[in-house]
């Protein structure tokens, strides 16, 4: 279906952001507000032998120099506690916040950085996954046996977690296989990379603390604050004004907590901005470096039978919300397919470079781009086609996968039929172009979630949300399911959102969770205002409250739709002239998995309501300079029932670009010490429109039990999946060469094709 | 600091005498200053609204491009893409929109960088720098203008009012070519341009110059063997030969000294190719990047 045919749908702050009427963060000013900066460690591993701030306190216009000393010692970070707001004693990577200043402006707060005395012992830093893990190695944590675990978190030396999804005997079911292949392949790191850099504001009010701030998850950012500075949830309100932008990169909590205690110390509002550099070093969210090892045994029908895996995932200096991470990455290694016999181990490993977290589907992009490239070298390897081969392994409804979880009805196959036909797969295609298929999956998260609905006596409706609009239109789709429950037409809901004051906590923007949780409370909530609605009708009515219909604004009973009342005059007739509902979202249980066995538990192995992709990509590689341009990708998707086409497409094709980007220029590149070398857009680079390639999308649309609402999945993180899969497949299929390290450069394509020896 | 917007060049070349220094679209000098690479001038004298450096005139001398003729401007130009394609090619390749809409040609020759994109076309086709001051006017080589990258001979005093290109030969033809990883917002990883002239099909004379290989733009020496042949295999190969010899790349983020090495050679054989086919008629729409079809929608 082309985005033409697709029903009108207006963003309600769609006019706002494009106008440019709409307010970011770093748009507002309160009164006496001060500029807050940051002073970093700028080495990736050291000793603070001194730190005195006596100097910059005194400047003139200083009004907060913050240490650790000035904020409750408090370790934070889910699996390992292993942080601290500021440095306490060890410098861990370049963007560790060692103090926080604030000042009247930019420049006294910068004379008050320069102000800090900071002596540093450097100390040998951790940038290699495999020398991390090597006897000997210097460790990022010495303490790290003192650490609060949450979790199932198994950690020793310079291993954070370690995960294992263990199935069969895949040792001898790899001896008496067919044919063996194994792949090595590595993936750098990178990053979120949204528009809007962030911005926290932070104002007292006697104890009470409101922060605004550039956040995915006001409910996370509030319990952010509230653990780190001590204080209780009633006392902290979060308000995300409109936001530019996050892609996982803004979740949790991150400098809300320091630009509240400045605030507090410095008696005035205190408000951040951070540059595009700080954007890049100092978050601890980017996606993970991987190193993955693969190996596959196939039967001689062509029938996957064993595999094994070693990944080591570079986690950075910090937990922060990446202790799934281990297991998320097996279970991308083990991949869409049905495989009796499956070992894989997972390490996710502390080193000094920034910490890792989620970035839109975290471990999802390089885990699937490895296996997908590995499973092309399989089919290779025994003379098979490509789209063949996975018509023969892939999850198919009521079959079992890679960790002993049966399928309900799932639709990959449909995805992969539609998708390799779209694309024209098996025609000749011009020199220098070829196709590439991948196929990817993505689980999606039941989480707690409440809203309120209510109707005015107007007939306008409010609900309120503790969902969070990062962009994806999932919180736009909220009045598209209050306007049906209540029969009313959407221009009349009002959303209220993105406040932790006004609203039910909630997940927010994060794991693709707002529709899919968020949905559900809203259409309880809103269903709760409908009941109320035909009581009333039916009273006037004379008629069964169960046989009233709720539509075009009107109250009737079913099959007579020529008596109605308006539903503006029952919600005015109301005992309290509005009709209230709140509701939390139903528990949804989880899918059992039998047959295997998983370590490092971390809620990863079982997956709820599963979305499955696949992408097929056309590329054309120029051979003389290893250029590879994307000209077209066409992604099926089933993620469950489609509520909002206009957004559903367009999570795909943003999902599809950021997949390019990740395929062939977005890499982090570091120095031998541990610092990023492109922190900065010119020389990260993002894809932009002018790179966007053809993108075609279809949805396999399946009814989901235990799923959101309407048989709804998620959507947001899986079209970023299998895209780099897809291209290195068609990068492969046009030069004969695979390449082995992730982004896909101009040079490791030409490298590859020129001097495969020397590529990696 | 103080800034100043100039009606009329007198007040520039004023200015320039006080100490002053020009801004036009700001593309380098702003976002250098908010990069660190340099603090702003105390001074700043606006030459954008000056109409006279902002025209294009063909005179007996040749091709007069005022030096504040933007990039947006020269992709377009009918004088500049059917006489001197190469710098609409390079002006078409420019940063975005925005940028071209802004930035000018006597801009990017003053900045210096050995990574402009209009640098190698404007050598190639011989240009000067018109270098004005209150009191004198003088055309300057841009081989002895560029000293050094973001370093000019120019004094503090001169502007640089114009680029002076002669009238080429009839059967000619420029080209400029460069490696980039996307499409807009990019810097060249390397370029070249050619300058060529054909007499029934075969070279009469041959320019090239490089981009991103050398401190400065670099004139590729030793093209003699060229004249008197075709355009064919063995001549775009030594093209490439000599320009990969004779380039001095860097290895930094962007890309290896080695695999600039051996772009800069694809890039001067595509970039003779293409003139080549210019100088006999045949149209190649600007920029040739996009003519050669790397990326281009199918």
């Amino acid at each position: 279906m082309a985005v033409t045919d697709l029903p009108e749908f207006i963003r309600a702050d769609g006019p706002d952001k494009v106008t440019g009427s709409g307010r970011y963060t770093a748009d507002m000013t309160l009164t006496g507000q001060l500029v807050a900066k940051f002073k970093y460690g700028g080495v990736s591993h050291g000793r603070i032998t001194r730190l005195d701030v006596t100097a910059a306190r005194a400047i003139p216009g200083v009004f907060a120099v913050l240490t650790a000393a000035d904020v409750p010692d408090v370790r934070y970070s889910y699996g390992l506690a292993d942080r601290t707001l500021f440095a306490t004693d060890i410098i861990r990577f370049e963007g560790e916040i060692v103090a926080a200043v604030a000042a009247i402006n930019a420049d006294i707060a910068q004379q008050a950085l320069d102000a800090i005395e900071l002596d540093i012992e450097m100390l040998e830093p951790v940038v290699d996954l495999e020398a991390a893990i090597a006897d000997g190695a210097p460790l990022v944590h010495e303490n790290i046996d003192s650490y609060e675990v949450t979790g199932d978190t198994p950690h020793s030396g310079n291993v954070a977690t370690h995960s294992s999804i263990s199935m069969g005997d895949a040792e001898a079911a790899m001896t008496n296989a067919a044919t063996v292949v194994t792949s090595r392949y590595l993936a750098d790191a990178s990053h979120a990379t949204p528009i809007e850099p962030r911005a926290v504001i932070a104002q007292w009010e006697g104890d009470k603390v409101t922060v605004w701030t550039s956040t995915q998850v006001p409910f996370d950012a509030r319990a952010g604050v509230c653990e780190t500075l001590e204080l209780p949830t009633s006392k902290v309100r979060i308000i995300a004004p409109h936001l530019g932008g996050g892609f996982g990169g803004k979740c949790g909590a991150h400098f809300e907590p320091h630009i509240a205690a400045l605030a507090r110390v410095a008696k005035r509002p205190v408000k951040l901005v951070f540059s595009r550099w700080e954007e890049f070093i100092a978050p601890d969210r980017r996606r993970e470096a991987m190193i993955i090892d693969v190996t596959t045994g196939v039967d001689a029908d062509g029938h996957i039978v064993a595999r094994t895996g070693e990944i080591l995932l570079d986690n950075g200096a910090y937990m922060a919300d990446s202790s799934f991470f281990a297991q998320a990455a097996a279970m991308h290694v083990a991949g869409p397919y049905v495989i009796p016999n499956v070992h894989i181990d997972a390490k996710l490993i502390y080193t000094n470079h920034q910490p890792s977290g989620s970035v839109r589907a975290p471990t999802a992009p390089q885990g699937c781009w490895a296996v997908e490239s590995h499973t092309d070298e399989i089919a290779k390897a025994i003379g098979m086609d490509a789209l063949e081969f996975r018509r023969k392994n892939i999850v198919t409804s009521a079959s079992t996968g890679c960790v002993g979880q049966t399928y309900d009805e799932i639709g990959l196959d449909q995805c992969l039929e539609l998708a390799t036909t779209s694309a024209g797969w098996g025609t000749e295609l011009p020199e220098g172009e070829a196709l590439g298929i991948s196929v990817g999956w993505w689980p999606s998260f039941a989480a707690p979630a409440g809203a309120y609905a209510k109707l005015h006596g107007d007939g306008t409706v409010q609900v309120i949300t503790g969902a969070s609009e990062c962009g994806t239109g999932s919180v736009m789709t909220l009045r598209m399911l209050a306007a049906d429950e209540i029969g009313i037409d959407e221009t009349a809901i009002e959303l209220i959102y993105q406040d932790t004051g006004a609203a039910p906590a909630g997940p927010g923007s994060s794991g693709s969770q707002t529709l899919f949780n968020h949905g559900r409370a809203v259409e309880k909530a809103s269903q709760m205002v409908a009941d109320q609605l035909r009581e009333l009708a039916a009273a006037q009515l004379e008629a069964n409250a169960g046989d009233i219909v709720l539509e075009n604004g009107a109250a009737s009973v079913a099959g007579s739709p020529a008596i109605s009342i308006p539903i503006v005059e029952l919600a005015a007739a109301s005992e309290t002239g509005e009709l209230l509902g709140s509701a939390a979202a139903d528990a949804i249980e989880w899918p059992e998995i039998t047959g295997s066995t998983c370590l490092g538990e971390q809620g990863f192995s079982s997956w709820l309501a599963p979305q499955f992709s696949c992408h097929v990509a056309r590329v054309r590689v120029d051979a003389d300079t290893g250029v590879t341009r994307v000209l077209e990708v066409h992604a099926v998707h089933d993620s469950g029932t489609i509520l909002n086409p206009v957004a559903a497409h367009g999570q795909v094709e943003g999902g599809v670009m950021m997949g390019v980007g990740q395929a062939l220029t977005e890499g982090t590149r570091y120095d031998e010490r541990g610092h990023q070398l492109n922190a900065g857009l010119l020389e990260y680079k993002l894809q932009t429109i002018a790179d966007a390639p053809t993108i075609t999308t279809q949805f396999v649309e399946i009814f989901t039990n235990n799923a959101g609402p309407r048989g709804a999945k998620g959507l947001a993180e899986a079209p970023n999946v299998a895209t780099c899969g897809a291209v290195n497949n068609a990068i492969a299929n046009a030069t004969g060469v695979r390449v082995r390290q992730l982004p896909m450069t101009a040079e490791r394509v030409w490298t590859a094709m020129n001097n495969p020896e020397a590529s990696t | 600091m103080t800034m100043t917007i100039a009606n009329s060049l007198d007040d520039v070349l004023s200015g320039l005498a006080n100490g002053a220094r020009p801004i036009a679209g700001g593309t380098d000098l702003v976002v250098g200053s908010r990069q660190g690479k340099g603090a702003l001038p105390d001074h700043l004298i606006a030459i954008d609204r000056v109409h006279e450096l902002a025209t294009i005139d063909v005179g007996d001398a040749g091709t007069r491009i005022g030096s504040g003729v933007t990039h947006a401007t020269l992709m377009t130009n009918p004088t500049v893409v059917d006489s001197f394609t190469a710098i609409a090619d390079a002006a078409a390749l420019v940063g975005s929109p925005a940028t071209r809409n802004v930035g000018t040609i006597g801009g990017n020759v003053m900045n210096g960088s050995p990574a402009m994109d209009t640098g190698a076309p404007l050598v190639v086709l011989n240009a000067r720098a018109e270098l004005r001051t209150l009191e004198s006017t003088r055309l300057v080589h841009l081989d002895e203008l560029w000293v050094g990258p973001g370093r000019t001979s120019a004094q503090k005093n001169e502007l640089c009012t114009a680029l002076v290109i002669p009238q080429q030969p009839e059967s000619s033809g420029s080209a400029y070519v460069r490696l980039e990883y996307r499409r807009t917002m990019e810097i060249a990883i390397v370029g070249a341009a050619a300058a060529i002239t054909l007499d029934d099909g075969i070279i009469r004379s041959a320019h090239v110059a490089l981009t991103a290989v050398a401190p400065t733009i670099l004139t590729v020496e030793g093209l003699a063997p060229l004249i008197g042949k075709p355009v064919d295999e063995t001549t775009l190969a030594t093209v490439a030969e000599l320009a990969s010899e004779q380039a001095a790349p860097i290895s930094d983020l962007r890309a290896s000294e080695r695999y600039r090495r051996q772009m800069i050679g694809v890039m001067a054989s595509r970039a003779v190719d293409a003139a080549a086919r210019r100088a006999g008629g045949e149209t190649l729409s600007v920029p040739v990047n996009r003519a050669l079809g790397v990326g281009a929608q199918s």
